[in-house]
């Protein structure tokens, strides 16, 4: 049986083409809602900025008061831990540290995982994060709920939100959050 | 407080058991090779749908490949029994061809053990010429899901071109639906999906014509058919043994030792009689 070539390559050139010509928005860029969620007393937030990126939440609009200082700050993990990433790719979750280093909340956001939807998309996931602080050991099975048969997945973004929230603490906090 | 620095003790704590169970699975499935013993293949195979299958959901998947294909596969140090079945997998196949297909994955193991329990009376051979042609449905299977991942990165793709899923528990109606249907239909035509069907199974079926230690034939078996008649995966052509069809299981080997079954022993004996 003589196999035909030419259908394959065609094939493989469209698909090329279609790689290079396919543009991928990942992460939302202005997650609004997603902020006022981690914040819900906070008027304003600045845009994303700063070293590392990170959004600062503000009790009172710093456009009409200069000197209103931050209540807190949202970051994403794939801004703060960019090397973390799961089974299939990095778990992309937006973070809420009040200046104590509590998480306000975490937001599930895009993520590429083949069994992300019974592990981190369901809503108790992200919710169990909520008031726990940067001093928590984030131990799945312990202080974090394992999910069997999705570890990988699980794992890596209880490492993403505890090592991103302890490294923005460490960077963006003032130091009183540290002790 | 910054990011405390992890010790190994720290990383290696969590993995400890799940490292030593795969260990221990991987070293009974390779006595039980090396063996030929029927007993401890069903051994592991039970093994691999309880534990590899539902308990962990560890298999080789399509997911796999596309990962190495965007280069995005999980972190080494946290995730070493996933290198561990994968490094397996592939070693296992370059040496001895598609070990893992045959005895270490769950689904295969399933219908395996399913083969077991089925009336045998319920099952159709399909004919060589059709076995022939089926059995490349999973190469172009293969090339497509491949295309199609790397025109849309849909990741997803996976649930509709391979059942390993199910041992996750989870999943939509349309799945479950057609997962029930691929079972029923391995009721009559077994392993039908391994040998069909599997694209993971289709590139370690391209990975072992490398195959290191093959089956060995005898010169009788040019003309003999008890071992093509045995073959379960259809991997026996004539004095053939086809590499990428077979998953090593052991069936014709355990003729070839079988001195009052297989011509080459039969022969042997023989011929010191005829002299005296």
């Amino acid at each position: 049986m003589r196999i035909r070539v030419e259908p394959f390559v065609a094939i493989l050139c469209s698909a090329t083409a279609a790689v290079a010509i396919a543009q991928r928005i990942i992460t939302n860029p202005k997650p609004d809602a997603e902020l006022k969620q981690l914040f819900p007393t906070a008027v304003a937030f600045s845009p994303l900025g700063g070293d590392p990126l990170h959004f600062k939440a503000y009790a009172v609009d710093p456009r009409a008061n200069p000197d209103a200082p931050f209540i807190g700050i949202a970051f994403w993990t794939t801004d703060m831990v960019p090397k973390e990433h799961g089974y299939h790719g990095p778990i992309h979750l937006l973070v809420g540290l009040d200046l104590k280093g509590t998480i306000t909340g975490v937001v599930v956001d895009y993520h590429s995982e083949p069994y992300g939807y019974f592990s981190v998309e369901p809503p108790k996931f992200a919710a169990q994060f909520k008031g726990k602080t940067i001093r928590d050991p984030f131990i799945v099975g312990r202080d974090v709920d394992a999910v069997s048969r999705a570890s990988i997945t699980i794992s890596s973004a209880a490492r993403a939100v505890r090592d991103g929230s302890r490294l923005a603490a460490g960077k963006l906090l003032p130091p009183e959050a540290l002790k | 407080m910054p990011p405390a620095a992890e010790s190994w003790r720290d990383i290696l704590g969590p993995q400890a058991l799940d490292l030593t169970l795969l260990a221990a699975f991987i070293l009974v499935t390779l006595v039980s090779f090396f063996r030929k013993s029927v007993r401890l293949k069903f051994v592991t195979l039970v093994f691999a749908v309880g534990y590899m299958g539902f308990f962990k959901s560890h298999l080789i998947s399509i997911v796999d490949v596309f990962g190495v294909l965007d280069r995005s596969l999980p972190i080494v140090r946290y995730n070493l029994t996933y290198y561990a079945l994968g490094g397996f997998a592939i070693a296992s196949t370059i040496l001895w061809g598609r070990l893992y297909c045959g005895r270490v994955c769950a689904f295969g193991a399933l219908t395996q053990l399913m083969d077991a329990v089925v009336p045998r009376r319920l099952r159709i051979e399909p004919p060589a010429h059709i076995e022939r042609r089926a059995a490349s449905i999973k190469y172009g299977l293969l090339a497509s899901v491949v295309v199609y991942f790397l025109a849309t990165r849909d990741m997803l793709v996976y649930r509709y071109v391979e059942p390993f899923w199910m041992f996750g528990l989870f999943g939509t109606t349309a799945m479950w639906t057609g997962l029930a249907i691929l079972l029923v239909a391995t009721v009559f035509v077994r392993n039908l999906y391994c040998r069909f069907l599997c694209p993971v199974g289709a590139l370690l079926g391209v990975m072992s014509k490398l195959t290191v230690f093959r089956i060995k034939r005898w010169s009788e078996c040019n003309t003999c058919k008890i071992c093509e008649k045995t073959c379960e995966w259809g991997a026996i052509r004539g004095p053939q043994i086809v590499e990428t069809e077979c998953v090593r299981c052991d069936d014709c080997e355990r003729l070839y030792h079988d001195r009052n079954k297989c011509p080459h022993w039969l022969i042997q004996i023989r011929r010191p009689v005829r002299q005296v």
